[in-house]
């Protein structure tokens, strides 16, 4: 399933790099719209400085946003429904941030990231603990999120699917409707997680190069 | 759930890191430049045209105000223009009014002075009648005593007499 979604992500985007035509033709605009998409995350949250991590993010958000739809095409497999696949390009975004955060600012990255500015020396003891688990957080919430999202929309729709082969079609008409409706929520939310996914992967790379 | 079950968890992560590799070396390499680049041809072309356009736009508008400039210059040359004719007509006028009136006064003038000689003629034929008529009367009331002499005498006296009274 991976394959397909590397194949078809790469051959959408190498047919629409390879148009390179002034006036864009229609596959072409949807990929440079993309593109602009893209930047204009990472020039939100990373200023002009985070443009230099555009192909990891845009790849990173490429990925998953081809995993969350073609694994809703019935048959297919959700690869981002596994924990584990979140999980590890959850720690593998955070493990980069905090990598680019020491080589950047060194022994002044961990203070940094821990003590927010302005905080008074009393109550220290308090905000270190503090911000060690919000950033512990961030990667598990990152993970469980994307996840969470895809699991519990295949959950409902096999569900809804389920209730319609038992239900017959007396009444399995309504739970059937009712898929309808909620694939279009899930392509919906497969674009959103795949955005947020890379936001706040903007987010974190964004707070270790300016730090708070 | 299959989701937590740990015995594919290996087999995952490495599928997905050399996937996900794949498709980053797929687009870092061959992808994203051409797609940039475009993009980049794109805004710098849109950037001259406007550049263009607005420099198109500073020439456009420079000439306008030099033709502005040129007109009023013109319209000015028409003001001085008409005003110097309007001056020379005024001072034309003048000078023909100036010369009719000389005319005219010369004629009047003239007219006076004619006037004046032919009345002078007039009186001096009515003082040569005059004369005559009175050598006529004399010559009645006195007959032949008197000669020539004495008869242009008395005229010439009478005459003065005469010539007085018509001046009073």
């Amino acid at each position: 399933m991976m394959w397909v979604v590397v194949g078809v992500a790469s051959l959408f985007l190498l047919k629409a790099g390879a148009a390179k035509s002034l006036v864009p033709s229609k596959i072409q605009s949807m990929a440079e719209l993309l593109v602009e998409f893209i930047q204009g995350i990472i020039q939100d949250t990373m200023g002009p400085s985070g443009m230099r991590y555009f192909p990891l993010i845009s790849s990173l958000f490429l990925f998953i946003l081809f995993c969350n739809l073609l694994g809703l095409i019935p048959g297919t497999y959700t690869v981002t429904s596994q924990i584990i696949v979140t999980g590890v390009f959850a720690i593998g975004v955070y493990g980069l941030s905090l990598v680019m955060g020491f080589k950047l600012h060194g022994a002044k990255f961990l203070p940094g990231i821990l003590i927010p500015p302005g905080t008074p020396g009393w109550l220290l003891p308090l905000m270190i603990p503090i911000e060690i688990i919000s950033q512990i957080a961030r990667p598990i919430s990152l993970a469980v999120r994307l996840f969470a999202n895809m699991t519990a929309g295949h959950v409902i729709l096999g569900v809804l699917v389920g209730l319609t082969i038992t239900g017959g079609l007396l009444i399995g008409w309504l739970p059937f409707s009712f898929t309808i409706v909620l694939y279009g929520l899930e392509v919906g939310i497969a674009f959103i997680q795949a955005y947020i996914f890379t936001v706040l992967t903007c987010v974190y790379m964004g707070d270790a190069i300016h730090l708070h | 759930m299959p989701q937590f079950d740990s015995q594919f968890f290996s087999s995952l992560i490495f599928w997905e890191v050399l996937s996900f590799s794949i498709l980053f070396w797929i687009l870092y390499k061959y992808a994203w430049p051409p797609i940039l680049e475009t993009l980049e041809t794109r805004e710098r072309k849109i950037r001259e045209s406007l550049d263009q356009a607005e420099q198109s736009r500073a020439t456009a508008e420079q000439k306008l105000k030099e033709y502005e400039t040129k007109l009023q210059v013109a319209a000015k040359e028409a003001e001085n223009l008409m005003a110097e004719a309007k001056q020379k007509a005024q001072q034309l006028l003048d000078e023909n009014q100036q010369r009719l009136r000389a005319d005219s006064e010369r004629i009047k003038e003239e007219a006076t002075q004619d006037i004046e000689r032919e009345r002078r003629k007039a009186i001096d034929d009515i003082k040569g009648q005059a004369a005559d008529l009175a050598i006529l009367v004399a010559e009645k009331v006195i007959g032949r005593s008197l000669s020539d002499d004495d008869h242009r005498r008395f005229a010439k006296e009478a005459l003065a007499e005469v010539a007085a009274h018509s001046k009073n």
